[in-house]
């Protein structure tokens, strides 16, 4: 039988209805699935996919002890616990618990913050893992925890200065930390997956990503952490005893430019960084202060004549106290060795004119004249590399300034006074640079505070880098190291371990101002080196003040023989043969 | 229920075929058309199940990716913990104020072994 519907029935408009609803369903599923099809897959992977950054670690910082590497910045996740007051509903138990387990990690008043009409408020910082398990045992609810990296140093305060800190925002500022940032920082790694509403990745979805994180380089450090204790603590104790408010030294090894100490007195513990009032406790005065290099320049000059053949130890020349120099009388300090003497004798009692004398001979005998200061401007400035930035890996350091000959300054009047190490500006790790090349036979190192980076096969050991083999003769090095040990032997005999290879300057340096030179403020400054067969050290100290004068042999010397001393039973020497 | 019995007699399945059935049985009840959409719809349904199940097992191994990572990080946390304390251990702060360190002596003489 067929059925018919009857036209305008009730059951005919009905069906009528039914299909022009169909139709609309129909209509406006086309469009979204269809016509709209792009624009509603995109936001449903909005809603589900999330990209996670997976943090890189970083990278640790080495410090060698004797011939292993030790950690002497590491990183630890600490937990910062907060609370949505709105939420919790056990206060006096939170109370209780955060007391018995936080202790000093608690903020201030954490009691009150409970009560605050707020959604988040902090309630202790830098908790252990340890610490944070114990509260997570009590499942409070409306208290949660936040994993925080943070560094952490063993050592404490040792080699502050060297290691820089890393600042609130995450970034490596001041010494290592501050050079090496971007090394250190590694590269963040990515995750992008569709979660569930917990936001828990899930395996599904064929757009995940996963880029894995490179984490930062960890550098291993020249500086031996034994050699770096004794100079710090050698340094607070000259402090004390000569009142200076500011005292460092360097030690490197002069045959390969590795620094094996570099300290400040007074410095800081990295750790609590933001304790520090005065900012300038952040800098390395070793290599960010420029100063008057003093006599102990005289070193450079002797070589630097001798090298050109000019003059030798046992050469004479005729002292009077007094030099005329242009328009100006150069006087010495220690007034009285006079007459027919030795640039041994000169370089023993830190006399001037000697050394105006050899600036002299490497012109036409009586004058400074633009081919000496060239001479003297190319060993100074090229050979030893003083007042050019050294390129050692720390943050801010600062490059000096030798004034060249073919400048306004660079007269006559200047280079002598370059000859005895006024008016020229240099740092003490150009000065250690400098003066490991006179030492070693004329190898210049580049100065280096990394012995190479950590791997998962131990240390990867980077070589030591020559800058430039013949910065002066073996002769000449061989000579004026035999000027400084006798200078050093005569002059104060007794103070090292007998059967050692020590010989050194003294230096008081003036200290610039703006109209001249202080009347009242010297710099004390010491550079030497120790050994057995030949130099294994070289130390450079230097004590300062302000208002207060220091000698080179009174005040900076004590400090060198103390530590130089000290080396000689730490690297195990053997007398010399 | 009855059957038809057909039986063949081919040379070629009495040589290969030696040890089959060589009896075909054919139903006698005839599938409607209903009956054949509950089929397809059940099996449809079934398919889906194990489409579901599937899917579900592998965003499940996404939760037990995620539960591993977070084991190995603590643990690994754990390990930064220990090795920070083993640092702390023997630092020389620590070191010279150990017992050992107390009872040492600076040597009075040096000898050296040619």
């Amino acid at each position: 039988m067929k059925l018919e519907l009857q036209k305008g029935s009730r059951t005919r408009i009905l069906a009528a209805a039914v299909l022009l609803i169909a139709a609309i369903f129909i209509g406006r599923l086309f469009y979204l699935q269809i016509i709209q099809h792009n624009h509603y897959v995109e936001a449903a992977r909005a809603e589900q996919e999330k990209r996670f950054i997976i943090p890189a670690s970083r990278g640790e910082i080495y410090a060698m002890n004797g011939e292993d590497p030790i950690r002497l910045v590491m990183n630890q996740t600490v937990y910062t616990v907060f609370a949505d007051p709105a939420t919790i509903s056990e206060k006096d138990e939170i109370v209780k618990t955060l007391r018995e387990v936080a202790g000093g990690n608690v903020r201030t008043g954490f009691e009150d913050l409970l009560d605050k009409d707020t959604r988040y408020e902090v309630l202790a910082t830098k908790l252990t893992t340890v610490q944070r398990d114990k509260i997570k045992e009590k499942n409070f609810y409306g208290i949660g925890f936040q994993a925080v990296s943070q560094r952490v140093y063993p050592e404490g305060q040792l080699a502050g200065q060297v290691l820089g800190f890393v600042n609130a925002e995450g970034q490596g500022v001041y010494g290592l930390e501050g050079y090496m940032n971007d090394e250190l920082s590694g590269t963040d790694g990515l995750l992008q997956a569709v979660t569930d509403v917990r936001d828990v990745p899930l395996t599904i979805g064929k757009d995940n990503i996963r880029v894995e994180p490179q984490d930062g380089k960890s550098p291993v450090l020249s500086i031996d952490r034994n050699v770096q204790a004794k100079v710090e603590q050698a340094l607070a104790e000259g402090a004390e005893k000569t009142g200076a408010t500011d005292v460092s030294a360097v030690v490197m090894d002069p045959n390969t430019g590795r620094v094996m100490a570099m300290a400040n007195y007074p410095t800081y513990n990295p750790a609590e960084f933001n304790k520090v009032s005065d900012v300038a406790l952040f800098n390395n005065n070793t290599i960010s202060k420029p100063y008057e290099a003093g006599s102990v320049i005289k070193s450079f000059m002797m070589a630097t004549a001798a090298d050109k053949n000019v003059a030798h130890a046992n050469d004479t020349f005729n002292n009077t106290d007094y030099i005329q120099v242009a328009d100006r009388t150069i006087s010495n300090a220690y007034k009285g060795v006079t007459g027919t003497i030795t640039f041994q004798t000169a370089m023993q009692w830190s006399l001037n004119t000697g050394f105006v004398t050899l600036a002299q001979r490497l012109g036409d005998g009586q004058n400074i004249t633009q081919g000496a200061r060239q001479t003297m401007y190319e060993y100074y400035h090229d050979r030893f590399r003083l007042g050019q930035a050294t390129g050692i890996q720390l943050a801010n350091e600062a490059s000096g300034r030798i004034i060249s000959p073919d400048e306004e300054g660079g007269n006559a009047v200047r280079y002598s006074n370059m000859s005895f190490g006024q008016g020229m500006d240099v740092t003490m790790v150009q000065m250690a640079s400098g003066f490991s090349a006179l030492v070693n036979g004329g190898t210049y190192y580049q100065p280096t505070v990394i012995n190479g980076y950590m791997t998962d096969d131990g240390m990867k050991a980077e070589a030591a880098k020559v800058l430039q083999d013949d910065v002066i003769s073996d002769s000449t090095s061989a000579e004026v190291v035999e000027m400084l040990r006798t200078a050093r032997q005569t002059g104060f005999p007794g103070i090292d371990k007998a059967g050692y290879l020590t010989g050194g300057k003294t230096g008081t340096s003036q200290v610039p101002t703006s109209t001249g030179y202080s009347e009242t403020d010297t710099i004390g400054s010491y550079l030497g080196f120790g050994g057995s067969d030949r130099p294994e050290y070289v130390i450079i100290v230097q004590v300062s003040a302000e208002g207060k004068a220091y000698g080179g042999s009174t005040d900076a010397m004590p400090i060198f023989t103390d530590i130089s001393n000290w080396m000689i039973d730490y690297l195990k020497l053997r007398p010399k043969s | 229920m009855s059957y038809q019995q057909n039986t063949y007699y081919s040379r070629r399945q009495q040589n290969w075929s030696r040890n089959q059935n060589t009896t075909r049985f054919v139903s006698a009840i005839k599938l409607g058309p209903v009956a054949h959409t509950i089929l397809i719809a059940l099996m449809i349904t079934v398919l889906g199940l194990i489409y579901l199940t599937q899917a579900t097992r592998t965003s499940g191994y996404g939760y037990e990716a995620q539960q591993i990572d977070e084991q190995i990080s603590q643990l690994n946390e754990e390990k930064a913990d220990l090795e920070i304390e083993k640092a702390r251990l023997t630092a020389l702060d620590t070191l010279k104020n150990s017992n050992v360190a107390r009872e040492m002596t600076t040597p009075v003489s040096t000898e050296y072994v040619e």
